[in-house]
């Protein structure tokens, strides 16, 4: 697979730089969009920084944040999965249906719904990859075939969530920090190791140019194919921290997720068309996405018109984002 | 693809003559054609000439807003503002007209004007400030339905003309007016994505935008103007949604969206653009329709029903596939 052409060494180290300035590039300006809000929101709302507020905004936030990763992925490697929707309404009603109580119970069930998250994710994998069926068109057939078992399993919102998820897992470590952050500080050093991996390498080589990641050899298919298998992983936590969180399942869980989980992606900075962003700045966007809806409402913004602004600041980050990729590939002479 | 260029010129000719494009319109026109004849075993009721009246009745809805995706879709786009674009056109019907016929010539073109200008916001992102379709038209569409919302304080008020309510619900020899307004708008909308200089200029500029570029095409002008029609028939869907509803809702537009693209897609249409027929879009709008309706005749649950959407969603997409009619074609060529 990297045997097959040999660019020399200081061609592959300045590759290396320059793909890991884009992840630095983009992360850094989502973080500190995402701490800027956070002041103005500690600002206009000062029981913010109380522990239940935290841990509220936290837990809020994580089902989305998870989804984005996920989505990520697929995104950095130029596809796109529209099956988040279908996947999460999926792993959630059968987190609902499957009645284990505690730790143990909460482990067998994080272990089934990742698998089936996966095996939802070979199956977009196959058809994207091997199929060669595109990719938006694909994953909206798969969503809704999803959506339909999900409604087969569980007809209406109801089922049952084990004590231990609805209340161990929402809650803080050593009352202080939410073990929701913790998830999310695990996705972020996961995606720091991933992307110095030869596969987390080749997703970003990939989404640049597929011509020339082939020629290199890398097995380009094989990319597609299992940056839809880590979406699905992702999608299953996402749906499985949501009945945690919502202590329910809901057939039509997903829906909400659909758009939000792009535009949490879009706001995180990663490039439409792939190539360009990473799992850290997704997962910020996410954040900042949540994070956006409750200071509107601390500011008094009418519930109405919230729609409006993230609308806006959806446009005006891409762009942003845009401008500062051009401004810094500029300086580099690129 | 390359497969093409390696064949002889005069077998390249003779291959023209057995377009995929041909191909495909046919075979899922034939699909319908077996669905609504096999639906007979689900409804004596069915499978005759009324029941493809109401297919085309409801299918209409489908592909007039459908006619507006797939030509963005053919310039390498996505229209994501869809559903909000509807509910624009059936709330704006129905709090202008407000139940009376008065001033229904301007009040029409007023409102097919107020969304195609959403549309040229759209194209304008797109175009001039270079965002990915996606991301622009979905976050237009969240401001757009977010207006809708703030501005209709939740709950749309209002009805649209009476002339319109009547005009959806009337015959004209035999044949009820929407299906009529259903085939002139496909023969029109046929004229224009694949007859006229303006399709043809819409899939250069799909096929490759840098030969359009360097062709001369004003591809700027040209995508601005395909988001606007979207816009404009994502409108005129709300107008007669609402006008068949007798009222408008905030999420009328919602059940329109992904089968707007499924309809594209199903119809032949490369989502990558610069492929595409419109009669292949009415195809699939129609085929989906008729899936839902012999799905609901079945009475199965719900949960089956989208299965099955889904399913045939996923199997025309995988025998549409260029492959498939690359073979079938290349079979053809020999017995030639």
């Amino acid at each position: 697979m990297t045997d097959a052409t040999h660019p020399s060494v200081a061609e592959t180290r300045a590759a290396r730089r320059v793909t890991l300035r884009h992840i630095a590039d983009s992360a850094f300006l989502i973080i500190v969009i995402y701490l800027v809000m956070a002041v103005v929101y500690v600002a206009v709302q000062p029981s913010a920084l109380s522990a239940y507020s935290i841990e509220s905004l936290f837990n809020n936030s994580l089902p989305l944040m998870l989804a984005a990763a996920g989505a990520t992925f697929v995104i950095l490697q130029g596809g796109f999965d529209l099956s988040v929707a279908g996947t999460i309404s999926l792993v959630n009603v059968v987190i609902a249906t499957t009645p284990m109580e505690g730790p143990g119970g909460a482990l067998a069930l994080l272990a089934l719904a990742v698998a089936l998250g996966m095996a939802v994710g070979a199956i977009n994998g196959i058809i994207v990859a091997y199929l060669r069926i595109q990719a938006i068109a694909a994953t909206l057939a798969t969503m809704i075939i999803c959506q339909g078992i999900a409604l087969l399993i569980l007809k209406a919102p109801g089922g049952m969530v084990s004590d231990f998820m609805v209340y161990e897992l929402t809650a803080s470590l050593t009352d202080r920090v939410p073990y929701a952050l913790v998830i999310a500080a695990l996705g972020v050093v996961f995606w720091t190791i991933y992307s110095r991996t030869d596969a987390g390498r080749n997703l970003l080589a990939v989404g640049q140019d597929r011509k020339a990641a082939a020629l290199s050899g890398i097995n380009v298919q094989r990319t597609e194919f299992f940056s839809f298998v880590w979406a699905g992983a992702f999608y299953a936590l996402a749906a499985y921290m949501l009945a945690a969180q919502t202590s329910t399942g809901n057939p039509s869980a997903g829906e909400p997720f659909l758009l939000l989980t792009f535009a949490a992606v879009a706001l995180g900075g990663t490039a439409f068309g792939g190539g360009r962003g990473g799992v850290t700045a997704s997962l910020f966007g996410a954040a900042t996405l949540m994070l956006m809806q409750k200071v509107l409402f601390a500011m008094g913004v009418s519930s109405f018109y919230t729609g409006v602004i993230q609308g806006m600041i959806m446009i005006t980050a891409v762009l942003f984002s845009a401008a500062v990729h051009h401004a810094a590939s500029n300086r580099r002479g690129a | 693809m390359s497969d093409q260029t390696a064949i002889p010129l005069e077998d390249t000719r003779k291959a023209q003559r057995i377009s995929p494009t041909v191909v495909t319109v046919a075979t899922i026109y034939g699909i319908v054609a077996l669905m609504i004849v096999a639906s007979r075993l689900v409804s004596p009721s069915f499978g005759g000439l009324s029941q493809l009246e109401t297919i085309l009745y409801l299918s209409s809805f489908l592909v007039f807003c459908a006619f507006g995706q797939g030509l963005v879709i053919l310039v390498r786009g996505l229209d994501l503002s869809i559903a909000s674009v509807i509910t624009v056109g059936g709330v704006l019907s129905a709090a202008l007209m407000d139940g009376s016929n008065a001033g229904l010539f301007y009040v029409i073109p007023a409102i097919l004007l107020a969304c195609a200008l959403i549309g040229v916001v759209n194209g304008i992102g797109v175009t001039v400030f270079n965002v990915p379709p996606f991301i622009m038209t979905m976050a237009v569409g969240i401001i757009v339905y977010s207006l809708c919302l703030g501005f209709t304080g939740g709950t749309p008020r209002g009805f649209p003309a009476p002339v319109l309510n009547d005009f959806m619900g009337s015959r004209f020899i035999g044949i009820p007016a929407p299906v009529w307004l259903l085939i002139a708008f496909a023969a029109m909308g046929t004229l224009v994505q694949s007859f006229s200089p303006f399709g043809r200029k819409l899939t250069a500029v799909g096929n490759n935008p840098e030969a359009a570029y360097v062709a001369g095409l004003p591809s700027r002008r040209l995508t601005v103007s395909v988001y606007a029609i979207s816009a404009a028939c994502a409108g005129f869907t709300g107008i007669l949604l609402a006008s068949y509803a007798n009222g408008a809702t905030l999420r009328m537009g919602d059940d329109y969206l992904l089968p707007s693209i499924a309809a594209v897609v199903v119809g032949g249409s490369s989502i990558l653009g610069g492929k595409g027929t419109f009669l292949g879009t009415v195809g699939g709008a129609m085929l989906l329709t008729t899936l839902a309706t012999i799905l609901s005749a079945l009475g199965i649950g719900q949960g089956w029903k989208t299965i099955m959407e889904g399913a045939v969603i996923l199997l025309a997409l995988i025998l549409l596939r260029d492959t498939v009619f690359d073979s079938l074609r290349a079979v053809l060529v020999r017995k030639d």
